[in-house]
């Protein structure tokens, strides 16, 4: 940590313990902030999660009221999007991106500031809405009308207004998040670091970032409409003064699918670069899994209708959208096609970040071939809207996004903070997961299947439907204790100090963030080498190799 | 690696033995056992999309865990390298194309079953019914202005075309074994179809509604055209307890007891029709939290019907002789 104190502020107060950190613009630290509160929210929504299970273990369960389990409900699934995936994911951009093209800080640190402190602002107003009048809001992540308008039996109270004016915030966050993000890349970085040489996390967050300011703003006027109607009396989605639920839908998806890709493809970026890592190997491929991303944000935009299959569209509109749904599945399989690839003759070595990036692999394939039900619009009228759907946007959200993000905790976690975390607690915390994750969610295909809706706080069959169920919540609470680990984990390696310091480079990695110190100083490079391939680090230590002292 | 494997072995038995005891009992790895012409074309679909992701996951899978276990480490350095491949255009384009053929093929079955599930059979003189989600029950209308609440009366084999529709909020019409999902959506006509082999059906409302959206359940009865004719001509006789059972009871408790919604078995509003009235059709916010307006679009003849029922068996019932709650 010695180099951080270089940063002196001219200004005394400024450099405190705490202090400097609500005033930094360090891209690192911000970085770390935001994947700090991430984690907070990470833990809150997960409680949630626990609390939904626990009423679900068994029928006629009850544990939690209706009322209260529609708040948690919504409140889960927009706190895991909104204040843990997509954050968690821009605090590894800002953590990582200047690092990886060799640049100083973000172009627009100020900026970034402002984002992290936008970002904890729109989380706290969202956490607050629990005590608003009326409660929490409670009509869904999607917050369909009419159901979300403000009647005496739909949404009344300010819960669901706190919900918009979170998600407001939120979007601005993100939307110079974006910003900041295209300029820094574009920008600003190392000689010799052409696009073809660019670390694939980094196309994964130029993407990332694109798709932000395309689909951020359909979600905004969705929203701000919603909030017309809830407020001075508009009428945009209330039918019986001429208003269109349908024109929700659109808006809220042209939004929500591309946003699932925003929560993924920077995930994508860490598998394809921790796996090459850890197999000792090269990406297969680097072109196509680099084009591949663009391929699968371009296709991102024109699939959103796929939400809507139910909502009795045209034949014509539904053909369209299964056709586009399925094109995307095409790059998609070539990356996974691509990662295996990657393992083949490599020097596999199974540390924490190995483990978690081949579970993403197993994991998200499962996400991924549950969606091509989806698409052929027939098979989703029958899934659509039930368990199996929790069961599929689970497996790409968790064993995706989350196995993915954890892997690269482990796999960063030395550069972030110089110490690794502890192999023996981590190998823990992946099994527990895998295995929990995998109790919870596979069950609730067979449930969807078998005609449990979703969002119900209990049902009345006994039977195969509660023996399901039940395994669920156990996998649950699996889950709970291997978070509980990792907690531990992070706790023994930083408060304690009980993790292995590490060097610059301790797995041997090939990009730039690997070649300064760890922590790197805030100035973050002295000088930068020359880039003369995607794998600068692996040249460099070729090129030591080569002429001993 | 030494410690993947027995769990590896492990999940795997898991799986199978609850793969076992689930097919045995058709435990959810097909959709329910399908009843009608649509949902019979659907499950053809899922079926092959089933063989074919079936396929490819098995296919990943092995990949994986394959070189996994054959390429592990072994106590090799760090430093030492594996083959330094950097990738094959030939290999790339072939894993690129033939999920284009297998999604080719999957859509191409998609068109050819959709005519048999998205219309019904042409020559047939389909009985139209309507279909109202409401917070929180369905009511359905049939042909001769006859209701009913929360069961639908249907002539086995009988073409049914449904008009699917909501005064209130979106709700979606869902009887797994008849067919697939459609939403019900304020300020919007749309129309589904099945043809019911004889056997009762259950389903429930699978859009969020509200807070009884888990209570808005509901059941096909496909009979005899002896026992279709007999419901059209007697609705009359039971409404008032359809209309009790189906939508009062849900948040009053079934002898009005309370629930949800306060007690009421000793208000003196169930003996005053008109008053009664006045909450059925515009709702009620008072202390005890806010009752839809349940009955907005009933008949002067379901109002009569159910005010005399609750005043007969509601007001004032002793739990003990109490006649509702079936
Ligand atoms: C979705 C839940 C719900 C349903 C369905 C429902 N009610 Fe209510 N009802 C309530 C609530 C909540 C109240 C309490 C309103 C208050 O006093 O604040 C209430 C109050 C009443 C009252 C008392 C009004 C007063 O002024 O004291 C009567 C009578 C009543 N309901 C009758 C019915 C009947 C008859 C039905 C069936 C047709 C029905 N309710 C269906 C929720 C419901
Ligand atoms: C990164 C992690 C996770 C993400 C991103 C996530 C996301 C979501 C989302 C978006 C919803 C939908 C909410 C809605 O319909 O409005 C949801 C629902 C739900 N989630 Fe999660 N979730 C995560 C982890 C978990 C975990 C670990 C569990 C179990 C322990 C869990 C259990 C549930 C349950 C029971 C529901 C309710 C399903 C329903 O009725 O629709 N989630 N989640
Ligand atoms: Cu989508
Ligand atoms: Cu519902």
């Amino acid at each position: 940590m010695a180099a951080r104190s270089e940063a002196a502020y001219p200004v005394g107060w400024k450099n405190g313990r705490v202090a400097s950190w609500l005033v930094t613009v360090d891209h690192k630290r911000i970085g770390i902030l935001y994947i700090a509160t991430s984690l907070v929210w990470f833990v809150a929504g997960g409680i949630l999660a626990l609390l939904m299970r626990t009423q679900l273990a068994t029928p006629n369960e009850a544990f939690l009221t209706k009322n209260s389990y529609n708040e948690v409900m919504t409140m889960h699934g927009t706190t895991m999007i909104f204040l843990v995936v997509i954050p968690i994911l821009a605090g590894f951009a800002n953590f990582l991106v200047p690092l990886m093209i060799g640049a100083r800080d973000m172009a627009f640190p100020r900026l970034n500031a402002l984002s992290y402190w936008l970002f904890l602002l729109g989380g706290i107003i969202l956490w607050l809405s629990w005590f608003a009048k009326g409660g929490a809001a409670h009509a869904g992540w999607w917050s369909y009308p009419t159901l979300s308008e403000n009647f005496p039996f739909t949404s009344p109270g300010h819960g669901q207004d706190y919900w918009i004016l979170s998600l407001h915030v939120l979007t601005l966050s993100s939307l110079l998040g974006a910003i900041n993000f295209i300029v820094t890349i574009h920008n600003m970085r190392a000689p010799g670091m052409t696009w073809m040489r660019m670390p694939l996390f980094v196309w994964a967050i130029e993407t990332y970032a694109i798709l932000l300011l395309v689909a951020l703003p359909a979600l905004s006027a969705a929203i701000t409409l919603l909030l017309l109607d809830r407020t001075v009396g508009t009428h945009f989605f209330i039918p019986s003064d001429g208003g269109s639920i349908v024109l929700y839908q659109h808006l809220f998806w042209f939004f929500g699918h591309p946003e699932v890709y925003i929560m993924v493809l920077p995930v994508f970026g860490m598998i394809s670069e921790i796996l090459p890592v850890f197999a000792r190997k090269p990406i297969f491929g680097y072109k196509a899994v680099a084009f591949s991303t663009i391929g699968i944000a371009f296709f991102s935009m024109l699939v959103w209708a796929h939400h809507m299959f139910t909502t009795g569209l045209p034949v014509g509109l539904d053909s369209f959208f299964m056709i586009s749904s399925m094109v995307i599945a095409v790059p998609t399989g070539i990356k996974i096609f691509n990662w295996i690839a990657t393992t083949w003759r490599g020097n596999l070595i199974f540390d924490t970040p190995m483990l978690f990036a081949l579970a993403f692999i197993a994991l998200f394939t499962m996400g991924g071939l549950s969606g091509i039900f989806l698409a052929a619009f027939p098979v989703d009228w029958q899934v659509n809207d039930s368990y199996y759907i929790v069961a599929h946007f689970h497996y790409v959200l968790f064993g995706g996004s989350a196995f993915g993000f954890f892997g690269g905790l482990y796999y960063w976690w030395p550069k972030m903070f110089g110490r690794m975390l502890d192999e023996r607690l981590g190998k823990w915390h992946f099994w527990l997961l895998f295995v929990g994750f995998n109790l919870t969610f596979l069950p609730q295909h067979m449930l969807g299947l078998l005609g449990m809706v979703r969002r119900i706080y209990t049902y009345h069959h006994g039977g195969i439907w509660e023996a399901y169920n039940l395994i669920s919540s156990i996998g649950s609470g699996v889950m709970g204790v291997a978070i509980l680990v990792f907690l531990i984990n992070v706790w023994r390696t930083n408060v304690f100090r009980k993790g292995v310091r590490a060097g610059n480079d301790p797995w041997l990695a090939d990009t730039l963030e690997w070649y300064t110190t760890s922590p790197p100083p805030p100035h973050n490079f002295d000088t930068v080498p020359y880039v003369t391939s995607a794998r600068p680090l692996r040249d460099l230590r070729r090129r030591l190799a080569e002429q001993p002292q | 690696m030494r410690r993947k494997l027995p769990s590896l072995v492990l999940a795997v038995l898991v799986a199978l033995a609850t793969a076992g005891v689930a097919t045995a009992a058709n435990g959810g790895f097909t959709p329910v056992e399908p009843a009608s012409p649509n949902a019979h074309h659907i499950q053809h679909a899922y079926y092959l999309v089933l063989g074919f992701t079936a396929a490819i996951f098995v296919l990943v899978e092995t990949l994986l865990v394959v070189f996994v276990v054959k390429y592990r480490s072994r106590g090799r350095a760090r430093a030492v390298e594996g083959a330094q491949v950097l990738g094959h255009t030939r290999l790339e384009l072939i894993w690129t194309a033939i999920p284009v053929v297998i999604l080719a093929i999957i859509a191409g079955f998609v068109f050819y079953e959709l005519p048999n599930i998205d219309s019904a059979p042409a020559a047939a003189d389909p009985i139209h019914i309507t279909v109202e989600g409401h917070q929180y029950y369905w009511q359905f209308d049939y042909p001769n202005h006859a209701r009913s609440i929360g069961t639908l009366h249907v002539p086995a084999g009988a073409v049914v075309d449904l008009k699917v529709v909501s005064p209130d909020v979106i709700h979606s019409w869902w009887i797994p074994a008849l067919g697939g999902k459609l939403q019900a959506i304020p300020g919007r006509i749309n129309h589904t179809w099945f043809k019911a082999d004889t056997g009762s059906y259950d389903g429930q409302c699978a859009e969020l509604c509200g807070v009884f959206h888990a209570s808005m359940r509901a059941t096909v009865r496909a009979e005899s055209q002896q026992a279709y004719q007999h419901y059209l001509t007697s609705w009359r006789g039971t409404i008032g307890k359809q209309i009790w059972n189906g939508v009062c009871a849900t948040c009053h408790g079934n002898l009005g007891q309370g629930g949800y919604g306060i007690a009421i078995a000793n208000n003196s509003l169930l003996t005053q029709k008109s008053g009664l009235e006045g909450i059925l059709r515009n709702g009620f916010t008072g202390p005890g939290g806010a009752m839809p307006p349940v009955g907005e679009t009933w008949t002067q003849e379901e109002i009569d019907a159910l005010a005399a029922y609750v005043k007969k068996h509601i007001y004032k019932s002793a739990p003990v002789g109490a006649t509702s709650g079936g």
